[in-house]
């Protein structure tokens, strides 16, 4: 019996050992394009494929990370569109924000982040030579607290953080017990509530949300039902086109010294970052330089960010905002 | 007449039982009320709360480290010359793999096989080694998944998962013999494979990452070290429970060591082995999933996006292409455990049948192959028998309309729960004084399950407190004993239903089958849906995950209730509830602990994902830390409070469990 099942065994792990020399051999669906694309000669081919298409090759394959709110969906997208144009292969992979991504762009698979919000957090990396800055991308973010804005017309005197204690009973619910529900951003967001609260002696307490997709529907529901909401969003979003919220103002402070910030502050602008992996940036790809030039304003992001909330795939909306402003894209390509 | 004998044993016995466990019953509620009073008293003193965003001397050790092993990654000869070739060599291995099923090399269209030459090739192997029925099954499911629009990403799971077990194996196997055959490797082995047991496998990733970085090779290195440790489990008591006679047979035969071992004993272990096979499997295909956190191909990507997004739709459209997978590869390995379990010769003429068939299937998947190859209908799945986009959309707009329309039993439930149960609860765990819980919980041990019990929680819950997570870890702590209160409820009912009628058993088993397949990742998107971003939606994912592994633990030990006394029961006119809760409850107490304590391990490794949506506690620092380096130190420190917590949570039920057996045997 046993003889039996090791021979049936070997028999038919020689079959399928047969069936992948076949796959192996041909040419196929895969040589209508290239002119020889056998994966076994996989080398051979890519070979074979740059002197049909020097472009592509100039290029090359690059990842980017793809990081969850809608605004660096569009960056990143429309950042896509213009490369595949140029004949780049990319790669879009969806990842959690800075050290994981970072350990992404140390380790190879993916080598551009295309907003970057953490003033710094990726120094270790750019010491160890992995990664690499290549300056602000054009965006202003601005985080902040906010309430609908139905709250602001109601009560006033809200938007100044000192008086949030007076309404702490407003934004009791079950997730609070008897604290105000303080709505915190998403795990891998820069988020400060724990020291506005300390510092402000605020009567709140923070509930992780998760996602973006969560404060939009707080929001959403809030500004719907009229129920009290106080929770993180920031700008550039073209959600608050369509549902306005006003911004809970603290003392500002000195932002540039971390540790002399933790006491009373409020998030400061922050241009957004591009960031490149080393290899990327020394490779002379026109990716590299389209990246090193790719630069716009919160009003363009929004626009595209707006068509992908309205139902377009992403690379519509990338397509149609392309199309619709030749000089600007142009102007990146051009320069490099 | 020796029925009358045992059933008035088993009616004093079962009187001292009772007795002594309402004297217990009386301390443990002291214990409990005095807890709650000193809580009320001493209510925000000593919680040992820490903000988020703040290290502990502990954790900023352990960020230093983290910093210092990041550091090492390019230069250290640590990694030079040991963890960069083997992520080097597993990744090359995945990607081979992934060449041939799912990625398109180079400028290529498709890899190096399109989806009908797939199919064919895994239908004929399913053919090859079980039966057609199940062949066709697996080739259904598979297009199955190609129909919902993903294919590509269940080709990548698919190459990781098959990835990850060949590895497993080739280090599982080996060690599972020698762990078989030497008490001493056994001894060595046993306290990493107990722990594997227990460990959540959200606790894998962040060390892992350290290590491996972000990719398919720290993603695919993961889920080995979690499947490993099951196939040396399996393998070593396969090779443990054989008939001890032929053994002895061959030994007295001069058969040499390894003649004995590869002439009598592996081919005698050969069916448990198998089973141990389909058990790495389904353990490395469930963490494969939860392994796009660290970068790993396959379908955990959209669930993880849809989760991050919120799209309901997508998320379930991905989670069903994974319980088509696991539904493929669970059944085409127990079909191949049945058939090497099966010693009867095939008759002459029955083997030549299968040969021609055999040959038959050999050259139609051949033919699908070089199709795939060469007619581009055949090589990338067609767009017109798509419908994934649909049935997102569906999905999407029913859990709309539950959230609006079942208003009472999402939100009205949630907020039952959460305002009636988890709020008190937690508020006892983490706003009492850490030192009182601390007490409180080793009395509760002791009681239960004696003074090694106790001792180990004392023991363990002071280590927690060195971490500096004490508070996160019992606001973890309340969340998995509501979802395990809950889990035992309703899993007692479902079980002695499951158990005493065969009717209700055949419906629930293919429920039942499916649900103890699935990743525990997969039940996160609906659920999040249905309650939102709360503590309650981990509470329901932790549920869902552990009550099928509950009903089938209880309904065995209902149904291995001997007879005898239900008939007894029976004739001296007792009612049907009667005879539950007096007879069949009692009697299978220890099935009833047993499930308990499955529950409790069930229930920790999901809720801590529900960090991922929400939940807080010891999940959320885990994920914190993956993104926000300066974070890192406590993440791992997280992982430590997670395993500790689940030892504690183990090793109390156990306890518990092992002094009614006692009891029952004295």
């Amino acid at each position: 019996m046993k003889k039996l099942a090791t021979r049936q065994f070997g028999i038919v792990s020689m079959l399928a050992a047969a069936g992948l020399m076949v796959a192996a051999c041909g040419g196929g669906v895969n040589s209508t394009e290239s002119s020889a694309a056998a994966p076994a000669a996989s080398t051979a081919a890519s070979a074979a494929a740059s002197e049909a298409a020097p472009a592509a090759a100039e290029c090359g394959d690059w990842g980017v990370a793809m990081h969850a709110w809608v605004g660096y969906t569009a960056s990143a997208q429309v950042l896509t569109n213009v490369a595949e144009s140029l004949g780049c292969n990319i790669t879009q992979t969806t990842l959690d924000e800075a050290g994981v991504t970072y350990d992404a762009m140390e380790a190879g698979s993916v080598d551009v982040i295309v907003e970057d919000w953490g003033g710094g957090r990726w120094q270790e990396w750019v010491d160890r030579g992995a990664i690499q800055e290549v300056g602000s991308n054009g965006n202003v973010g601005l985080i902040g607290m906010f309430v609908p804005a139905w709250m602001a017309e109601e009560y006033p005197d809200i938007t100044d953080g000192a008086n949030l204690n007076k309404y702490a009973d407003l934004f009791k619910n079950s997730e609070s017990g008897d604290k105000g529900a303080w709505y915190e951003g998403p795990p891998g967001y820069t988020t400060i509530g724990e020291k506005l609260i300390a510092a402000n002696d605020l009567n709140y307490k923070i509930i992780s949300t998760g996602s973006e997709a969560a404060l939009i529907e707080l929001f959403s529901a809030a500004a719907e039902n009229k129920t009290p909401a106080l929770g993180y969003f920031y700008e550039p979003q073209n959600f608050l086109a369509k549902v306005p919220l006003a911004r809970v103002n603290f003392p500002a402070n000195d932002w540039t010294d971390a540790e002399k910030a933790s006491g009373l502050t409020d998030y400061p602008e922050t241009p957004l970052q591009k960031l490149a992996t080393t290899k990327l940036m020394e490779s002379g790809s026109p990716f590299a330089s389209l990246l090193t030039n790719f630069s716009w304003t919160n009003a363009d992001q929004n626009m595209v960010a707006l068509d992908i909330e309205s139902g377009m795939t992403p690379e519509e909306a990338a397509q149609k905002w392309i199309d619709a402003n030749k000089d600007k894209v142009d102007a990146w390509i051009a320069a490099g | 007449m020796s029925q009358a004998a045992s059933e008035a044993g088993t009616a004093s016995l079962l009187e001292r039982a009772k007795g002594l466990l309402r004297r217990r019953g009386i301390l443990i509620v002291l214990v409990l009320l005095a807890w709650i009073a000193l809580g009320a008293v001493l209510k925000g003193v000593n919680t040992l709360a820490l903000p988020t965003s703040e290290n502990t001397p502990f954790t900023s050790v352990l960020r230093e480290a983290a910093a210092s092993i990041r550091g090492n990654r390019t230069e250290s000869p640590a990694f030079v010359y040991f963890f960069n070739p083997i992520r080097a060599f597993v990744e090359s291995f995945i990607e081979l793999i992934r060449a041939v099923i799912s990625l398109p090399s180079g400028d290529d269209i498709i890899p190096a096989v399109g989806w009908l030459g797939v199919v064919a090739i895994i239908g004929f192997v399913v053919f090859a080694t079980s039966t057609w029925r199940t062949s066709l099954l697996a080739m259904g499911m598979l297009l199955l998944c190609g129909v919902l629009g993903m294919w590509t990403f269940t080709m990548d799971t698919l190459a990781m998962t098959l990835g990850a077990v060949v590895l497993s194996l080739a280090i599982g196997l080996p060690l599972g013999v020698w762990a078989g055959l030497s008490d001493r490797v056994l001894a060595f082995l046993r306290p990493g494979l107990d722990l594997a047991q227990i460990l959540p496998t959200l606790v894998y990733l962040a060390p892992l990452a350290l290590f491996f970085l972000i990719g398919t090779a720290a993603a695919t290195i993961a889920t080995m070290i979690y499947s490993i440790p099951i196939a040396i489990r399996i393998t070593s008591h396969a090779i443990r429970s054989l008939n001890a006679g032929p053994i002895e047979a061959a030994t007295s035969m001069g058969s040499t060591r390894w003649q004995l071992l590869t002439k009598v004993q592996l081919p005698m272990a050969k069916r448990t082995i198998a089973l141990g096979v389909n058990q790495t499997m389904m353990a490395a295909l469930s963490f494969v999933v939860i392994a796009a956190l660290i970068g790993a191909p396959g379908l955990g990507k959209p669930v993880v996006e849809a989760l991050i997004i919120r799209d309901v739709g997508d998320g379930v459209v991905a989670g069903l292409a994974v319980v088509f997978l696991a539904i493929m590869l669970d059944r085409a390995t127990t079909a191949a455990v049945v058939r090497t379990g099966n010693f009867v010769h095939e008759s002459g003429s029955a083997r030549i049948r299968r040969r021609v068939g055999l040959g038959a299937a050999f050259t139609g998947a051949m033919v699908a192959v070089v199709l795939s190859r060469y007619e581009l209908w055949a090589a990338v799945f067609p767009e017109q028998l798509i419908i994934g986009e649909s049935v997102s959309s569906a999905t999407s707009a029913a859990a709309e309309w539950i959230t609006t329309n079942l208003y009472f039993l999402t939100t009205g439930f949630r907020e039952v729960v959460t305002v009636g149960f988890l709020n008190p609860l937690e508020s006892l765990l983490s706003n009492t004084p850490w030192y009182v819980t601390i007490i409180a919980i080793s009395l509760i041990g002791a009681l239960i399950g004696g003074r090694k019990a106790a001792a180990i929680a004392l023991v363990l819950l002071g280590l927690i407190v060195l971490t500096g997570l004490w508070n996160d870890t019992m606001v973890t702590l309340a969340q998995v004993l509501i979802a395990t209160v809950i889990v035992m409820l309703v899993g007692v009912v479902v079980g002695v239903l499951v158990g005493r009628s065969p009717r209700v058993e055949r419906i629930m088993k293919p429920v039942l089958d499916a649900g103890q397949t699935l990743p525990a990742f997969v039940y996160l998107v609906p659920v999040l849906a249905l309650f939102g971003p709360t503590r309650f939606a981990a509470i329901a994912c932790g549920f869902f995950y552990a009550a099928p592994i509950v009903v089938r633990v209880v309904a065995d030990g209902v149904r291995d209730v001997p007879s005898s006394m239900v008939e007894a029961a029976t004739a001296a006119g007792s009612t049907k509830m009667q005879i539950i809760t007096k007879v069949q409850l009692p009697a299978s107490k220890r099935s009833l602990m047993l499930g308990a304590n499955q529950g409790l391990i069930f229930v920790l490794a999901v809720v801590v994902i529900g960090g991922f949506v929400g939940a807080g506690g010891l999940g959320y620092l885990v994920i914190v830390g993956q993104s926000k380096p300066e974070l890192q130190g406590k993440s791992l420190a997280a992982g430590l409070a997670i395993l500790l917590l689940g030892v504690v949570l183990d090793r109390m039920a156990q306890a518990g469990a092992e002094r009614r057996r006692e009891q029952g045997s004295a």
